[in-house]
C-alpha cells in the first residue's frame, strides 16, 4: 500500500500521465496482422511505481521465489538502499540509508498494513515476522521518508509486506525441504472458497534452525524452531465493497547463551543458558468502498499481543489500531487522501538484574491524522505532492510531518522527480524508561582491554529524533530491454540518541545531542539481455557523518559504532535464465563493504537457485546461499560488548525444497 | 538544555531550491515526444477488441440487434482505462462496444468475452467452470489454467511480441465459432518454445 498511496494509485490518474489517445486510436485502426508485429515494452516497473515521486522498488512473488528467499530479511536483500545483515540465525539488522543495528529504528515495517516494528525499541523483532512465503504478493520498500503518510517512526523508509488475496491462494500447496542451515522445512497451505465471492486460505509453516559458530569457533548457541499459522478471508460482495479479515499466529523456540550481567565477575558478565520463547499473533479486518474511480475510503482495525520470555527481556505487549484513509478527486487537477488513526499500546515488562523497567507497565495513546494532495501542475507533464501527517503521542505531544514532492515526466520513457521531507521518530518505551547494566570492554593501552560496569538510564524528557531529507530521483527505459533507476538524498540528522555522562564515571543516561548528516546514492538496473535471461544490477553508496553536542567518550563510542555499521559501498547483480521444460537458473551476487565498527571485512557472496517445474503440480528447487566461503560474519551484536570472536559465522547452505501445489 | 549554536538549519536554502526547479520546471514547453512503443497491456486491449469481429455469438447472446456487446475484465485490471477508449464508439456487426469490470460469477455470465488477468490464477479455474456452457470467449495469459480450465484463447509473449493460442474445441462446446482466419493466425497450442 505504501508506494501505492504515493502514487496516488488510482489506476486511472497514473495511466493518465503517460497514455496519449493519438496512439490508442491508431492502436484500435489496426488490425490482427499488424498488431501481431508490434514490439510491446514489457520491461520495468509497473505503472505505479515508475510515476511515484520517491525511491520505490516491488519485490515480487517471482523475486522471493527466484531468490530462494526462506523469510522476510532474505527477500530484502536485493533491494537497491537497504542495508541487510545476517547477524546470526535468528536475528538480522535491516535498515535503509544508515544507522544499522539489531536494534535499527529507522525504518516502519507493515504487514498488510499492520505494523510490525515494536514500540519496544522502534525496531523490528526479523524472529518472530514472518508468513508462508509463497503467500506475499509483494513486498513493497521505499527508501526515505515516509512520515507524510505514515507517521513517525518512518524516518529512513517503509516496507510494506502485502499478502495475497484469498482468492489467488486456491487449492493446495505444500512444500517441504531440508538443508544444513534449515534441516527441517515444512508449509501447507490450504484455500478455498466460501461462495462465489467469498474465499478463505489457512496456512501452517514449521521451520527448524541449526546452531551456527562464533568466529573463534565456538558454538553460537542459536540453534532455534518456529511454527506460523493463520488464515486470510476476502469477501467481495458487489462490485464497491471488499471486506478481508485475517489473522496470525506464532511461537518461538530458542535456548542460546548470552553474557549477562554480573556484578560479582571480574569481566561482570557471565554467560547464561536461556531457553525461551516467544510467541505472538493478530487479528485484522479491512473494509474498502469504492464510490467510483477516483473516490474510496479504506477503515481498518488490528489487534496484535506478543510475549517474550528471555532471561534478559520478559514482555507482554497487546496493540489496538483503528485506521481511516479516504483518496477523492476534487476537481479534474487535485487528487486529496486524508485519513485519521489511533492506536493504543499496552505492555507489562518484568525486572530482571541486567535491565529494569520504570514504569514496569505502560499505555501509550498514538492519535493521528494525515492530508495530502496531488496537482497535476501540467497535466500528463508535472505534478507536486504536498502533504502533512499530525500525530499526538503520550511522550513527546504533538508532532508535525510535513513533505513536498514533485514529479516530471519530460518523455514517455522518463521521469525526474525530487522532494524534501521532514520525519520524526519519536521515543521508545526503552528510551523512556530503562536501567540497563551492562558490561562494557574499553582499551587502556597496550592492546590490552578492561572490563567496566556501565549503566544507562533512559530519560522521561527524551526527544523525537528529527531528520530532513532533500531526495531526487530519475527513471528511464532507454532501450526496450533497458530500464534505468537512480535516486539520491541528502539526510540532515537532529537529536540522535545520545549518551549524555553523569558525575558517577560508570553511569549515563539517554539524550539527544547527536547530530550529523549522510548522503548517498541507489542505482539500479533491469536488462533483459536475451529473452531467457535477465540480469539486474545494483550499486549503494553511503557516507555517514555523525557528531555530538557534548564530548563524551560513550558519545564518542555511538558515533563510530554508527558510522562504522554501514558499508560504504553495496553491489549486487541478480541473473535469472529461464530453460526450457520449467526450469530456471538464478543467481544473485553481492559485495558488501567493511564495517569498522566490528571489524568485519568486506566480502563477496553467492546465492544460486536451480528449480525444475516438472508438471503443474510438482516444482523441486535447490537452493545454495553464501556460497563462496564456507562461512564468513556479516554483522555483530550490540548490547553484548563485541570481541570479534564472538560474531556468529554465516556458513555456507545447501536447501532442497520440494512444492506440491493442487 | 542543549545547545544548537553549532549547526544552522538548513530548511530555508531547502525549499529555495525546490521553488527554483517549479519555476524552472513551469516554464519548460510541453514537447515531451511519442517515441515510446505502446505497452504490453494496450495491445493486448487492442486484440480483444479485434478478436470480437472473428467470432460469431450464438443468436441468444444479443437482446436486440443493437445490444451491447460487452468484453468483460475479471478481477485486478491491468488496461486501467487503455480498452476503454480503444472500444470508445466502435461496433462491431451493428453492436457497439462496451467494457465492464466484472467481480462476480453473474455478471461474468452477462459478457461476451471476458478476459481474466495472469493474476487471477485459481479464480479464473473456478470462474470457467461456472461459466460452462455460457457463450463467453474466455481469454487468458496463463499457460496452465489454458491448458486445465477451458479457455478459449490464451495470450503468449514471444520475443516482445503478442501471439495467442486458440483452444477452437472449448469454443464449440461453449457454442462459440471463430472464424478460419483468425484460426489461421493463431499458434499452434502446445508447449511454448524458446
Amino acid at each position: 500500500m505504501a508506494l501505492l498511496l504515493l502514487a496516488n494509485s488510482i489506476a486511472v490518474a497514473d495511466d493518465v500521465a503517460t497514455t496519449n489517445n493519438a496512439d490508442l486510436s491508431k492502436l484500435a485502426d489496426m488490425d490482427i496482422n499488424q498488431l501481431m508485429q508490434i514490439q510491446v515494452s514489457i520491461l520495468g516497473q509497473p505503472q505505479s511505481v515508475s510515476q511515484t515521486p520517491a525511491a520505490v522498488s516491488v519485490v515480487t512473488q517471482d523475486d522471493i521465489k527466484r531468490t530462494g528467499a526462506q523469510n522476510i530479511p532474505e527477500a530484502l536483500r536485493y533491494v537497491p538502499g537497504l542495508d541487510v545483515a545476517q547477524v546470526d540465525s535468528s536475528q538480522w539488522a535491516v535498515t535503509a540509508r544508515g544507522f544499522n543495528d539489531i536494534f535499527a529504528d529507522k525504518l516502519l515495517v507493515m504487514q498488510d498494513g499492520r505494523s510490525i516494528y515494536t514500540p519496544l525499541f522502534s525496531g523490528v523483532f526479523w524472529d518472530v515476522q514472518g508468513t508462508m512465503m509463497e503467500d506475499i504478493d509483494r513486498i513493497e520498500v521505499v527508501r526515505g521518508p515516509g512520515a507524510t503518510l505514515w507517521g513517525a517512526n518512518a524516518m529512513n523508509g517503509v516496507i510494506d509486506i502485502v499478502t495475497k488475496n484469498a482468492e489467488d491462494t486456491q487449492g493446495l500447496l505444500a512444500s517441504a525441504g531440508g538443508g544444513n542451515v534449515n534441516p527441517a522445512h515444512v508449509a501447507v497451505r490450504y484455500g478455498g472458497a466460501i461462495n462465489s465471492n467469498a474465499f478463505y486460505r489457512v496456512y501452517g509453516t514449521y521451520d527448524d534452525y541449526s546452531a551456527n559458530q562464533l568466529m573463534n569457533g565456538d558454538s553460537a548457541n542459536d540453534a532455534w524452531q518456529v511454527a506460523r499459522g493463520g488464515f486470510r478471508t476476502d469477501w467481495n460482495p458487489g462490485s464497491a465493497n471488499t471486506f478481508t479479515f485475517q489473522g496470525d499466529g506464532y511461537m518461538n523456540w530458542m535456548n542460546y547463551v548470552f553474557g549477562f550481567y554480573d556484578p560479582t565477575s571480574p569481566t561482570y558478565s557471565t554467560p547464561i543458558q536461556n531457553a525461551a520463547t516467544e510467541d505472538g499473533g493478530n487479528v485484522l479486518g479491512r473494509w474498502t468502498h469504492e464510490f467510483s474511480d477516483t473516490d474510496n475510503f479504506k477503515l481498518q482495525a488490528y489487534y496484535d499481543y506478543s510475549a517474550e520470555d528471555l532471561a534478559v527481556f520478559n514482555e507482554q505487549r497487546n496493540t489496538f489500531d483503528l485506521d481511516f484513509h479516504d483518496q477523492i478527486a476534487v476537481g479534474n487537477r487535485n487528487m486529496l487522501n486524508w485519513g485519521a488513526g489511533y492506536r493504543i499500546t499496552a505492555d507489562t515488562e518484568k525486572d530482571n538484574p541486567m535491565i529494569q523497567f520504570n514504569p514496569l507497565s505502560e499505555n501509550v495513546n498514538l492519535y493521528s491524522a494525515f492530508l495530502q494532495d496531488e496537482i497535476a501542475l501540467l497535466p500528463d507533464t508535472l505534478s507536486l505532492t504536498f502533504g502533512s501527517k499530525f500525530e499526538h503521542n503520550d511522550y513527546t505531544g504533538f508532532e508535525f510531518e510535513p513533505g513536498g514532492r514533485l514529479l516530471w515526466t519530460p518523455t514517455k520513457r522518463q521521469t525526474v522527480w525530487a522532494s524534501i521531507s521532514r520525519a520524526v521518530r519519536t521515543p521508545s518505551r526503552v528510551e523512556e524508561s530503562i536501567t540497563l547494566n551492562e558490561s562494557q570492554r574499553v582499551p587502556v593501552g597496550g592492546g590490552n582491554y578492561a572490563y567496566v560496569p556501565m549503566t544507562i538510564e533512559g530519560n522521561t524528557s527524551f526527544q523525537s529524533e528529527e531528520l530532513i531529507a532533500y531526495e531526487a530521483g530519475y527513471r528511464a527505459e532507454p532501450l526496450k530491454q533497458l530500464s534505468l533507476d537512480f535516486a539520491a538524498f541528502y539526510n540532515d540528522y537532529q537529536h540522535i540518541r545520545s549518551e549524555q555522562p553523569t558525575a558517577d564515571p560508570t553511569a549515563y543516561y539517554l539524550a539527544n545531542d547527536l547530530y550529523g548528516d549522510s548522503y548517498g546514492v541507489e542505482a539500479t538496473a533491469t536488462w533483459q539481455a536475451l529473452s531467457w535471461w535477465r540480469l539486474q544490477p545494483n550499486y549503494t553508496f553511503l557516507v555517514m557523518d555523525m557528531q555530538t553536542r557534548t564530548e563524551n567518550p560513550a558519545d564518542d563510542g555511538l558515533i563510530g559504532q554508527i558510522e562504522g555499521s554501514s558499508p560504504r559501498h553495496q553491489f549486487t547483480i541478480r541473473s535469472s535464465m529461464d530453460f526450457p521444460r520449467g526450469v530456471t537458473f538464478d543467481t544473485d551476487l553481492r559485495y558488501v563493504d567493511s564495517l569498522q565498527s566490528f571489524q568485519i571485512d568486506s566480502y563477496f557472496e553467492l546465492d544460486a537457485r536451480l528449480a525444475w517445474q516438472i508438471n503443474k503440480n510438482w516444482e523441486v528447487a535447490l537452493v545454495g546461499q553464501n556460497l563462496l566461503h564456507s562461512e564468513h560474519p556479516e554483522f555483530g551484536p550490540t548490547y553484548v560488548n563485541t570481541e570479534n570472536g564472538r560474531i556468529t559465522d554465516i556458513p555456507r547452505s545447501v536447501f532442497l525444497k520440494v512444492t506440491y501445489k493442487f | 538544555m542543549n545547545s544548537f549554536s553549532k549547526k544552522s538549519r538548513r530548511q530555508p536554502a531547502g525549499i529555495c531550491f525546490l521553488l527554483g526547479l517549479l519555476l524552472l520546471l513551469a516554464s519548460v514547453n510541453q514537447g515531451w515526444s511519442q517515441d515510446g512503443s505502446p505497452s504490453e497491456y494496450q495491445v493486448k486491449a487492442a486484440f480483444l477488441y479485434n478478436f470480437g469481429k472473428f467470432v460469431s455469438w450464438p443468436s441468444n447472446a444479443f437482446a436486440q440487434a443493437d445490444a451491447p456487446l460487452v468484453i468483460g475484465v475479471f478481477g485486478s485490471n491491468p488496461f486501467h482505462d487503455d480498452l476503454q477508449r480503444i472500444v470508445a464508439d466502435k461496433k462491431i456487426d451493428g453492436h457497439p462496444v462496451v467494457v465492464r469490470l466484472v467481480k462476480s460469477v453473474d455478471e461474468a455470465k452477462s459478457c461476451h468475452i471476458l478476459f481474466i488477468s495472469a493474476s487471477q490464477l485459481t479464480a479464473a479455474g473456478n470462474l470457467a467452470g461456472a461459466l460452462h456452457g455460457v457463450r463467453v470467449l474466455l481469454v487468458t495469459e496463463n499457460d496452465s489454467a489454458f491448458e486445465s480450465d477451458g479457455f478459449e484463447i490464451n495470450f503468449v509473449l514471444e520475443e516482445n511480441k503478442i501471439r495467442f493460442e486458440i483452444n477452437n474445441k472449448a469454443a464449440m462446446q461453449t457454442g462459440l465459432t471463430i472464424s478460419s482466419k483468425l484460426l489461421a493466425l493463431a499458434k499452434p497450442p502446445g508447449k511454448p518454445n524458446l
